[in-house]
């Protein structure tokens, strides 16, 4: 198991928001985080990548306590993908990537040709080789996403965390981002996201952990999870989980809120 | 279209390593001018006979030009070279750090703490030496102090650093103010005003050689770690989960910029805008990546600044304080930024 997480609590100061939560997830895997606004996804991202010490219970990366490794080795198996920001330099975008390198750059050394050959390589991975000379800040919502899972694949980790990636992205740009999600796994990295959208993981997450109030409410392959009796108990409203044919064929998953009347009539 | 190549070729020049040689060979050339320039006027001869009468026996040189050259404009203009560089250097680093292009060095309190120092050691009747290392001392003891408190702050450490830096300089501040307004017109306050306004002509050898060191120091530092400052402008987080111990390097990064801008006060006293006005030209110049920036900075910094002090010693028929004149110059390039750039 590449990321295990055992009966994991904590918060800030006195106050608990992760309650006993496990899950875990493997090489190839999507692991999907959803949960209402409040639920604790973003602490429970904290607690994996490091930042925020547990209360109690452990988690485990690729076999070793997270507690037991430095920064840098942690950063060697797990990479964070923030949602794209605006930064207050304009960086190149292949400046932005091979920062991506910096737990392999000793403290008194500057990127060496290694270190430019990665950064080109995960350019290529996600087919962006062609922006690296453009600004950071001049670039789209969209490519800017790209360009931070590049860093992050340039990090080497075998983990990849995605903080609600496709959050403030226009319609085709979420479908491209998680077409490049799934391509990812396919190629064996182990992914961890969050969502607001049950359908990301009903399409691609392969687990998803439902959490409600820092709990958790159902943890398992996605088909199990997402259900309308499920949503119904995170969420607090009717969700019908309906299950289609696109035209090539492929079974689809989609969510549609429901009611019974309308209100106003 | 013809223009356009044009500034085409000028970027792939200003993105190459060519443009630190041409800069180098600038700097060069602004420094072996400005001796010549002065109350005393040196031919490029006289010039070249002062120097060379260190190293060999030269008959028609008068004593003076010799004395002019190795004990005050050698010392003066080599003061203003490491100023320059390190005002600007200190000023990258902590717009980088602090993530806003409009902060300058003295945004922890270095400066204020330096003229209070300095304020005090006057008001005892100190030597200049003594002055000197008042001054240096207290720009370290204000930063010092901004850092300590800061670290007891619930906020993020970059907001924390902002708030105490600006409190301690408001509390540095008014004790300057106390220690004028008790001194003695006549004597000690014309000297602490002097001593304030930013200027060269108390630079000599011993001098130079006291503040030489620290600043070298904080420049090698911050040269070997300048790619690291990249990080740094990053989220905290951000930084984190790459591997990089943020807070650590912050603190290297303070300590170095501090030597750096405490030891420029101490040398040159208030020099403004430098700090603040050197890292954006450099930044037009060779993008935001500090590999480069750092030492584009540095070697424009130097070259900037003896430029503006051949400005003080020449363009009236009395001295300016170079204070003022990076000041006339530096207000209007603030307001075009403001206007103009957008990075």
């Amino acid at each position: 198991m590449l990321l295990e997480v055992n009966n994991v609590s904590g918060g800030y100061g006195h106050k608990k928001i992760i309650k006993n939560v496990s899950c875990k997830a493997d090489k190839g895997e999507i692991l999907c985080l959803l949960g209402p606004n409040g639920c604790g996804k973003t602490t429970l991202f904290r607690m994996i990548l490091g930042i925020l010490p547990l209360s109690s219970g452990n988690i485990m990366l690729d076999g070793k306590d997270l507690s037991s490794l430095s920064q840098r080795e942690r950063a060697n198996l797990i990479a964070y993908i923030p949602q794209s920001h605006t930064p207050s330099f304009s960086y190149s975008v292949l400046d932005v990537v091979l920062m991506g390198r910096a737990a392999f750059i000793s403290s008194l050394k500057t990127p060496g040709s290694k270190d430019m050959e990665a950064a080109k390589n995960a350019l290529n991975l996600l087919h962006i080789l062609h922006l690296a000379d453009r600004k950071y800040t001049d670039l789209s919502g969209g490519q800017r996403q790209l360009v931070l899972i590049a860093r992050a694949i340039c990090q080497s980790s075998k983990i990849l965390v995605l903080d609600e990636p496709a959050a403030s992205l226009d319609y085709a740009n979420q479908q491209l981002l998680i077409n490049v999600i799934s391509d990812l796994a396919k190629k064996g990295f182990c992914i961890i996201m969050s969502t607001h959208s049950p359908e990301h993981p009903a399409s691609i997450g392969d687990k998803t952990l439902l959490l409600k109030e820092g709990q958790v409410a159902a943890f398992g392959s996605s088909d199990e999870v997402i259900t309308n009796d499920n949503l119904k108990m995170v969420y607090g409203i009717e969700i019908d989980v309906v299950n289609v044919t696109d035209r090539y064929g492929n079974k689809r998953t989609i969510c549609l809120p429901v009611q019974k009347t309308s209100k106003l009539s | 279209m013809n223009k356009n190549s044009k500034l085409l070729k000028f970027d792939r020049f200003f993105k190459s390593k060519y443009i630190f040689v041409f800069m180098t060979l600038a700097l060069f050339a602004i420094v072996i001018i400005s001796f010549g320039i002065g109350y005393y006027p040196l031919s490029p001869s006289e010039v070249f006979k002062a120097f060379l009468s260190r190293f060999i026996e030269i008959d028609d040189i008068k004593k003076q030009a010799v004395t002019i050259f190795w004990n005050i404009r050698l010392p003066r203009i080599l003061s203003a070279c490491f100023i320059g560089a390190s005002l600007s250097v200190a000023g990258s680093t902590y717009q980088g750090m602090f993530r806003n292009p409009l902060v300058s060095p003295d945004i922890l309190g270095v400066s204020s703490g330096a003229s209070l120092g300095a304020a005090l050691a006057i008001l005892l009747g100190s030597s200049n030496f003594t002055i000197q290392m008042s001054a240096f001392l207290g720009g370290i003891a204000a930063v010092l102090f901004s850092y300590i408190i800061s670290r007891n702050s619930p906020h993020s450490q970059i907001i924390s650093l902002v708030l105490t830096g600006s409190m301690v300089m408001a509390l540095c501040n008014a004790g300057v103010t106390l220690i004028k307004y008790i001194s003695d017109p006549n004597d000690v306050l014309q000297q602490i005003t002097f001593w304030l306004m930013g200027s060269l002509t108390k630079t000599n050898n011993e001098a130079f050689l006291w503040s030489f060191i620290p600043m070298l120091l904080g420049l090698i530092i911050i040269f070997l770690l300048r790619w690291k400052i990249n990080l740094l402008t990053l989220d905290d987080e951000e930084a984190q989960t790459m591997g990089i111990n943020i807070r650590f390097y912050r603190a290297i990064f303070i300590i170095a910029s501090t030597m750096l801008s405490a030891a420029a006060v101490c040398l040159g006293g208030l020099i403004g805008w430098v700090g603040l006005m050197i890292p954006h030209m450099a930044r037009a110049i060779c993008g935001v990546n500090y590999e480069r920036l750092i030492p584009l900075s540095a070697l424009l910094g130097a070259a900037y600044l003896v430029l503006m002090d051949d400005i003080a010693r020449s363009i009236l028929s009395l001295e300016l304080p170079i204070g003022v004149v990076t000041s006339i110059v530096g207000a209007p390039f603030f307001i075009y930024l403001i206007i103009k750039r957008k990075d």
